[in-house]
């Protein structure tokens, strides 16, 4: 926290000598606690048992167990946007997670600039559009659920440093914007690698995650009542697995692409929202991710009771075999608005994982939680 | 059933009944979407949703839109919500909280009266705003009314 006072206190002494630039602050939060209910085999460790464990952020490693914790999921984020002209902004979130103990950083930077009413460009450090909600995944308030589900949005990196260009245009009622990025990520002291060499037994001092060269593509389509978009990337993926004693484990890279089509639908009171993805590895065994989500929102006033199911499977079409990961969480919960701009959430999630586990593939295990909390903007 | 009781319950279904006929009747103003007299451009409400939810960014003559709202504390603001964007509030909000934490878009600035909306959509040929349409003055051009 004192690293935060003094990066607001710089923040104030930079901008407030500046006369021609205004610095607008806004920001978004959330306060949530949660634990799960039982206990559960250890899929890893035959014969013992253990907590029940939901992995509620994937990337930063929040889980939840028995014991009841608001460290897994809280978040605090202050937005600083500044004009340096008519055309261009510069942009910052100082993002302070409670994985991480409530250490700032700054997960966002990036310039906008305004070629013209159609063209934007904005370069710098940004969430990649990968899946419908991954651009905004950490504003709970912008979601009726208490997370989008992790099951899905479960990768190792989830930002990058790049460039976007987005050509927005009408078609009729219909407004358009499809935008192009490129950009990489060299992930040093990747959390959720880490955790997994953990997990199965392994030593290492630090995991490297490299995504580069990530290349693609979103078309947003928007109506007055619905909102898709479809995403196309591919980019290269390395991995440096450093041991105790400094080697490196061998690792063998490829290419990955990623498509998907996802939206939220309006019918009368009721608000579908779904996404459908597909992750594919060039790799040697063919590796394979169909995922999906389906969810129901049915908006009454200030409370949004909500059901959701996602699906992630893990399939390789060179070496087949069906005994790999697999897992579904059915969720229940609702929203209820209950200031201008302030919501309280509980959900239910119940995870079943279908994965094999005499191969360890069912690592996650099966689990039962509840979680409640306030999201916040401001 | 004591006799009491069944006033009570009596009371209680009547004055129900009493306060769902007042509150329906609370308020009706109707809401005039308002632009620049010079502004030529096609406006219906398609449009002005997409507008007012930033998913389209000017007008069909081509030109940015500069959005306008009142207080969000503005009895006006929950009929515009209500009738013209089909959503609640909250709704609206979250889907700003998206556009302003992802750099994709900026709220409509929302003005202290229908005085100010007025004068700003009078004087500035892209501003487009909503009042309620007994406040309406030849300085504007109404292009729709909800």
């Amino acid at each position: 926290m004192k690293y935060l006072f003094i990066v607001l206190i710089s923040f104030g002494i930079t901008f407030s000598y500046s006369a021609s630039a205004e610095i607008q602050f806004s920001g978004y939060g959330s306060i949530i606690g949660g634990k799960t209910l039982g206990t559960v085999d250890d899929p890893l460790n035959p014969g013992q048992t253990r907590d029940e464990i939901l992995t509620a952020d994937f990337y930063d490693v929040g889980q939840y167990t028995n014991d009841i914790t608001f460290k897994a999921e809280s978040i605090f984020a202050l937005q600083a946007t500044m004009d340096l002209s008519s055309d261009l902004r510069v942009t910052a979130q100082l993002v302070a997670k409670g994985v991480d103990d409530f250490t700032p950083e700054f997960d966002w930077y990036y310039l906008t600039y305004h070629v013209n009413e159609n063209l934007t460009l904005m370069a710098g450090r940004r969430n990649i559009p990968m899946y419908y909600f991954s651009e905004f995944s950490e504003v709970g308030y912008a979601y009726p659920w208490m997370r989008p589900p992790s099951n899905l949005y479960w990768w190792q990196v989830t930002q990058f440093d790049g460039v976007h260009a987005m050509y927005s245009f009408d078609l009729g009622d219909y407004s358009n914007t499809v935008s192009f990025f490129y950009g990489n990520e060299y992930s040093y002291d990747n959390v959720e690698m880490l955790y997994y060499d953990k997990l199965y037994g392994g030593s290492a001092r630090t995991v490297n995650e490299f995504w580069t060269d990530i290349t693609g593509m979103n078309w947003n389509l928007s109506g007055g009542n619905f909102d898709v978009r479809f995403v196309y990337f591919q980019n290269d993926r390395d991995r440096e697995t450093i041991q105790q004693d400094g080697s490196i484990d061998d690792y063998t890279p490829f290419s990955q692409t990623f498509i998907g089509f996802g939206g939220t639908v309006d019918i009368q009171s009721f608000t579908l929202l779904f996404d459908w993805n597909f992750v594919e590895y060039d790799d040697a065994r063919g590796t394979e991710f169909p995922t999906y989500l389906v969810s129901v929102v049915y908006n009454m006033d200030e409370y949004q009771p909500y059901i959701s199911y996602s699906k992630a499977d893990h399939e390789r079409t060179k070496v087949p075999t069906k005994d790999l990961e697999e897992h579904y969480i059915m969720s229940y919960g609702v929203r209820y608005n209950f200031l201008p701009s302030a919501s309280f959430k509980l959900q239910y999630d119940h995870f079943v994982d279908q994965g094999h586990e005499a191969t360890g593939w069912a690592y996650h295990g099966d689990s039962d939680t509840v979680s409640m909390g306030v999201d916040f903007v401001f | 059933m004591s006799s009491f009781m069944k006033k009570v319950i009596w009371l209680a279904v009547t004055s129900f009944f009493a306060f769902s006929l007042l509150t329906s009747h609370q308020v009706v103003a109707e809401v005039a979407i308002v632009v620049h007299p010079s502004n030529a451009s096609s406006i219906d409400q398609s449009s002005i949703k997409r507008l007012f939810l930033g998913k389209t960014k000017a007008f069909s003559n081509g030109r940015a839109a500069i959005l306008l709202s009142l207080s969000p504390s503005s009895p006006l603001v929950d009929e515009f919500n209500k009738k013209v964007m089909g959503k609640s509030g909250s709704q609206i909000k979250a889907h700003w909280s998206k556009m302003i934490f992802t750099g994709k878009g900026t709220p409509p600035q929302e003005m202290a009266s229908a005085a100010e909306i007025l004068a700003a959509v009078s004087t500035n040929p892209d501003a487009i705003g909503f009042i309620d349409a007994s406040s309406v003055t030849d300085a504007v051009k109404v292009v729709a009314t909800f």
